[in-house]
């Protein structure tokens, strides 16, 4: 099978699905959860079969372009549809497909109480579709297509029971901050436009040395907003938390393994235009730090397990940002991490969902406690996802979270210290919360009534999940164990990312290498230590106590969203009024007036055509004696 | 004797055969006044032919004079028809069609 | 010496073949038995047109290959817009004279015996007997072959002389309506009067131009325009008057005050014939006289025409806001129409010459269907008698239920009117818009839009009225009807609007044709 055929149907299977499952309608309710399965796990098999052929092939051919058709024939904008497979696209047509075939299986059992759930499984491939299309894209223009489509998809996952106002309410905030991101990258496509002349991939990195720094540090900076927007990076990340009201597959999905990743390739992507605008770039590492700061202090806080998963992907999201933003040298490793971070989040977020599936969709964490006898099995692999991401050796986050680490202190003055350090303290706090999450979970006494202790509330009867639910998490509780060590074998994954991220030489950071991988293990340790003297040694407390101010603002997102509605949807609600006002008073009264004034002068008019021909001959006559004076009055 | 002398007289013709066509009631008149008009561009034709010393002009008058006889059958076949219609061959009797 | 002028009959076919259809039409009214003479004469007619249609291709694939000439000594011009324009007039000719020719309940759209006084015994026994004017047909020819010369003529003689064939014969078919004799008598004088009011100026323009150059020919003006700079007014004077002629024909203000009453006093089927010809032939002469001649003019001219489209423009949109006639209503349009084709003119831009023949045609098609279709909508009175057409916009209220068909036909020429896209007239209206922003008149394409964009009301106030309002209870018991014919104005309005959509939707062949014939030969 060709290229052009296999990258073609990767697209175009999920696609088809998606709209033969919307459009069949309530018809295709029995199978329909089985074709969703089915188009994602042969997009998985012929992500695959590129995979095999871009490795068959020497690294200096591993770039294929694949034509579509010819999209906007706009005179001098002409853009053309067409993928771009390469190592870079490959790698995350893997993670999205594998990962999402899996999340596919387990959403047939978690989602099967639900009516709607062949509709879950059309938006699940149309999201699916979307995001191939993202990271397939030979241009900025389609890579759009594949941004606005998985917004889209969000939007209609997030809100899927949007019976609940709340929900719908949520899905409506995630897509209007995403818009807000989507303007900067619209605006930076509206730059390259307008001095490269083309939004195609090849054509703008090859005019990037001939553009001014000031161009590209603004084309920077936008593209660096809309993937703020799609990643939940600070200053857009307040949707994030609330996009949790959606099914949990979705959670682990889009919000934790692909759609929320979408903003760090477009950064890798664009690498050429950052590392010709070294403020840019810094710009990106600093939002990258400030987020995973951000994060990690608000997952200290948050009760509600997927509210606190939510933190820590915008908190993990934030390391990847901050290794993009470090340049050549810190583009492998945000992909590295990324790829890791796919396969343990999403199995901590399926997890969760086993969690609750046990608990009758609670989500509050006061409200759990010791389910590690009853959930043996989502115990066990929540824990390998657990480790992975504390970062403990061998675990895959060990491999990718270290480099990260090791990269940011690298560099001259101010940089390597701030940006490091905050990387460093980072990951002490992620040890905390994350640890902090287990324990309340799955360790500690019950805090549930389960029949047989005095805790109040309705009674519980946690059990393990189905099978087609816990086979994924297993499989990817292998991937968060295993993968890192595999891919770091003779730094095979780098090696293999080098025809698009470039080879860097190895650069030495200012503080050892070895001191910073204790000094890391060292802060890991002492955040779990103190997670489990405060969440499992010691009872927690069923209502949450007051806290202190940090504690507060935590857990109200560092005030965020008051900030957000202060500065912008208070004034945005009253700039609106204004221009509706405007509209009517302004425009319509223009309109109407316009009308008006026409049956006005129709009316004076029709008086002239009087019926006598002598009178029409002498508007004649007038007309041309006005002709012949106008025209040779320079004559004369 | 300056040619000019007849433009000018052709002009004088051309404006009073504009005036008839708009003043006089009576569509007959108001026709002669076209018809006025059509020997008045004729003369300046014919005039301008003496000037060039060329003989189009007056080629041209030829073709003038048979359109215009032409113009003249349709013409009064219009205006007798209304004549008949109406008893009248005035032009403001004929203004029902307006505004 | 008298030296014989060589005449390429091979290229003159076309008109040859029209004029000897006229010819023998007139033969066949005073020797062919009355029976048979309807028959005779339309399918003479048509095929006439048929015929010279066919040459008019024949001679555009030879003068694709072998370039334009020009013909009779220089009296006539064969190149590119010449046999455009000749091809859509041809068109156009073909479908009108289906809707002039078509018969309801044995009666056409002509008064049984023109010579018979109105409302007089003798035409009530004309009708009786089932007479029939058939002399429409060999009129109609006379007219046509004067609107095919009329592009092609080379000089101003030809081109006087072309103009007056065209318009005596509709003169006359004006004053030939069935019903409502009065108004087309009327009709018929009014348009004869200031038609010769302004044949008169456009001979005295021919004077003036003959005295500058010594030539009627445009070529050797076109070479005089720029040599001469001390007579001046002559040149001036004499381009202002032949251009005020033309604009009379083309109905621009202030010389359209004919067209509301001729459109609505004469019969429908001429009108169709006439709005949509008529501009066809006086739109290509125009061009033809304003490109080869007056490039060189512009400076001066260009306020008189400019105000004269603009004018144009506003005024044919502003009175047709206010009309209740429905004639009315689609004659100030087709001022309007005319006011847009101007821009294109104005342009003097090559892109100019393609774009006004394009539009010609989206709008030609649209003409002679809408009025074929205002031909079939009468008014029944309170005995159940057919009469005339429904004149009052009133009337049309509630067609879309009643005849669904005929409304859906009708909005769908409206919105071409219109402009609105995937119908012929957008297509046309980019075309002659695009030209005029490429030469320089933005501001008149800035009018445009705002006339359009006003106009849009008063067509779609129609398709309102005739799908989404109750018909209406007239006191004198009277109601609309529609009447079924013998056809051939249904296969005139299915091409046309076949044409209309086809011509909306995928434009590029025809487009690409009149983009290519855009050379005058000088």
């Amino acid at each position: 099978m060709s290229v052009d055929l296999a990258a073609t149907l990767v697209v175009a299977i999920p696609l088809l699905s998606a709209g033969v499952l919307l459009l069949l309608g309530r018809r295709s309710d029995g199978f329909g959860h089985w074709l969703g399965v089915a188009a994602s796990a042969a997009s998985c098999v012929l992500s695959v079969l590129l995979l095999l052929s871009l490795l068959g092939s020497p690294a200096e051919d591993r770039s294929v372009g694949v034509h579509l058709f010819s999209w906007i024939p706009a005179g001098e904008l002409s853009v053309d549809a067409g993928f771009l497979v390469d190592p870079l696209s490959v790698t995350f047509l893997i993670l999205i497909t594998f990962v999402g075939t899996l999340i596919h299986v387990y959403a047939v059992a978690y989602m099967e109480h639900d009516d709607d759930r062949r509709r879950f499984f059309a938006y699940l491939n149309l999201f699916v579709a979307a995001m191939l299309i993202l990271v397939l894209a030979d241009s900025y223009a389609l890579l759009f297509v594949g941004w606005e489509g998985v917004g889209l998809a969000s939007y209609l996952l997030i809100g899927f029971w949007n019976q609940r106002t709340d929900y719908a309410v949520a899905a409506k905030k995630a897509f209007v901050m995403n818009r807000v991101g989507d303007m900067g990258l619209l605006i930076g496509m509206g730059a390259l436009f307008a001095t490269v002349g083309s939004v195609e991939f090849d054509e703008v990195f090859a005019a990037v040395p001939g553009l001014s720094e000031g161009w590209l540090t603004a084309i920077g900076l936008a593209l660096l907003l809309g993937a703020c927007g799609k990643s939940a990076q600070f200053p857009l990340q307040a949707w994030l938390g609330d996009a949790m009201a959606g099914p949990t597959p979705v959670s682990a999905l889009i919000h934790a393994a692909t759609m929320v990743t979408a903003g760090v390739y477009l950064i890798v992507r664009s690498g050429p235009i950052f590392e010709a605008a070294p403020t840019a770039q810094l710009v990106v590492a600093v939002v990258g730090a400030v987020t995973l700061l951000f994060g990690a202090i608000v997952g200290c806080a948050k009760d509600d397990i997927k509210k606190a998963l939510a933190a820590s992907t915008m908190s993990q999201i934030g390391y990847m940002m901050l290794a993009a933003g470090l340049g050549p040298i810190g583009y492998a490793f945000a992909i590295f991490h990324l790829f890791t971070h796919g396969f343990f989040k999403a199995g901590m977020f399926l997890g969760a969902g086993s969690v609750m599936h046990g608990m009758n969709d609670e989500v509050n964490m006061r409200g759990f406690g010791g389910l590690s006898r009853y959930m043996r099995v989502t115990w066990i692999t929540f824990g390998l996802g657990w480790l992975a991401i504390l970062g403990i050796p061998p675990f895959s986050g060990f491999w990718s979270k270290d480099k990260i680490i090791e990269a940011a202190f690298v560099g001259e003055g101010w940089q390597p210290w701030v940006l490091g350090g905050a990387a460093l303290i980072g990951a002490g706090i992620t040890a905390f919360y994350m640890s902090r999450l287990f324990f309340m979970t799955f360790h500690g006494e019950p805090r549930f009534n389960d029949g047989k202790n005095d805790q109040p509330g309705p009674e519980q009867h946690p059990h393990e999940s189905p099978a087609l639910m816990t086979v994924p998490m297993i499989v990817l509780a292998l991937g968060s164990a295993a993968l890192g060590g595999v891919l770091m074998v003779g730094e095979s994954f780098f090696h293999w990312l080098e025809p698009v991220t470039g080879h860097v030489e190895h650069h030495e950071p200012v503080v050892p290498v070895p001191v910073l991988i204790a000094a890391t293990l060292v802060l890991v340790a002492l955040g779990v230590f103190l997670a489990w003297r405060q969440y499992w040694a010691a009872r927690v407390p069923v209502t949450a106590p007051a806290g202190s101010v940090l504690t507060r603002a935590a857990r109200r997102d560092l005030y965020q969203d008051v900030v957000n509605e202060a500065v912008f949807a208070r004034p945005g609600t009253h700039l609106v009024r204004t221009m509706t006002y405007a509209d009517t008073a302004v425009v319509d009264g223009a309109v109407n007036g316009l009308g008006a004034g026409a049956v006005g002068w129709g009316e004076r008019l029709r008086k002239v055509q009087n019926g006598f021909v002598r009178s029409y001959g002498a508007l004649m006559a007038v007309g041309v004696v006005l002709v012949l004076v106008a025209v040779l009055a320079t004559r004369i | 004797m300056s040619l000019v002398n007849y433009l000018v007289l052709a002009g004088i013709l051309f404006a009073i055969g504009s005036a008839a066509v708009l003043v006089r009631r009576n569509s007959i008149v108001a026709f002669m006044g076209v018809e006025l008009m059509l020997n008045a561009a004729n003369l300046t034709l014919v005039t301008f032919a003496r000037m060039h010393g060329d003989l189009s002009g007056q080629v041209i008058a030829f073709f003038v004079m048979v359109v215009a006889a032409a113009e003249v059958v349709i013409g009064l076949a219009i205006i007798v028809s209304i004549f008949r219609t109406r008893g009248s061959a005035s032009l403001d009797d004929a203004s029902l069609l307006k505004s | 010496m008298f030296v014989a002028p060589h005449i390429e009959w091979a290229a003159l076919t076309p008109v040859l073949i029209l004029l000897g259809a006229a010819v023998i039409g007139v033969l066949v009214e005073a020797f062919v038995p009355r029976a048979s003479r309807r028959l005779v004469q339309l399918a003479l007619s048509a095929l006439a047109v048929a015929g010279a249609l066919v040459a008019v291709t024949w001679r555009w694939t030879v003068v694709q290959s072998s370039g334009p000439r020009e013909l009779v000594a220089g009296a006539l011009r064969e190149d590119g817009p010449a046999l455009l324009a000749q091809a859509v007039l041809l068109v156009l000719s073909l479908l009108a004279l289906l809707v002039i020719a078509d018969r309801s309940r044995g009666e056409d759209g002509f008064a049984p015996t023109a010579a018979a006084v109105p409302g007089s015994e003798y035409e009530d026994q004309a009708r009786r007997a089932g007479l029939a004017q058939t002399e429409v047909f060999p009129l109609t020819m006379f007219a046509v072959t004067g609107m095919l010369v009329f592009p092609a003529a080379a000089d101003l003689l030809t081109m006087f002389i072309a103009l007056e064939v065209l318009s005596l014969p509709l003169y006359l078919l004006a004053g030939l309506a069935r019903y409502r004799r009065l108004l087309s008598q009327e009709a018929s004088l009014k348009y004869f009067l200031l038609g010769a009011f302004s044949s008169a100026f456009f001979l005295m323009g021919l004077a003036l131009l003959y005295g500058y150059a010594g030539s009627v020919r445009l070529d050797e003006l076109a070479v005089a325009v720029p040599a001469m700079a001390g007579m001046d007014g002559l040149l001036l004077a004499g381009s202002a008057l032949v251009i005020v002629g033309l604009l009379f024909k083309v109905g621009a203000v202030p010389f359209h005050a004919w067209t509301p009453d001729v459109y609505q006093g004469a019969p429908t089927s001429v009108t169709g014939f006439m709005a949509a010809c008529t501009k066809v032939a006086a739109f290509a002469a125009l061009l033809r006289f304003v490109y080869v001649v007056t490039p060189g003019l512009t400076w001066d001219l260009a306020p008189f025409l400019w105000t004269v489209a603009i004018l144009t423009m506003v005024v044919g949109t502003v009175l047709a806001i206010v009309q209740t006639d429905m004639k009315r209503t689609l004659a100030y349009s087709s001022v309007a129409h005319a006011g847009f084709l101007l821009l294109g003119v104005i342009a003097l831009d090559e892109r100019g010459i393609g774009g006004v023949i394009f539009y010609l045609l989206a709008y030609g098609l649209a003409t002679v269907g809408s009025f074929g279709l205002v031909s079939l909508v009468r008014t029944k009175d309170a005995d159940g008698n057919v009469t005339s057409e429904a004149g009052h916009l009133s009337e049309w209220a509630g067609l879309g239920r009643r005849s669904p068909v005929l409304a859906v036909s009708f909005a769908l020429f409206l919105l071409s009117f219109a402009g609105i896209p995937l119908t012929a007239g957008f297509t046309g209206k980019f075309a002659v818009f695009s030209a005029a922003v490429a030469g320089g008149a933005w501001p008149l394409v800035v009018v445009a839009v705002l006339a359009s964009a006003a106009a849009a009301f008063f067509y779609v106030r129609i398709i309102v009225l005739m799908f989404f309002t109750e018909p209406p209870v007239a006191e004198d018991g009277s109601s609309t009807t529609v009447v079924r014919t013998e056809g051939l104005t249904a296969v005139a309005v299915v091409v046309c609007a076949v044409g209309t959509v086809l011509l909306g939707v995928v434009p590029s062949a025809i487009l690409a044709i009149t983009a290519q014939a855009s050379k005058f030969l000088l």
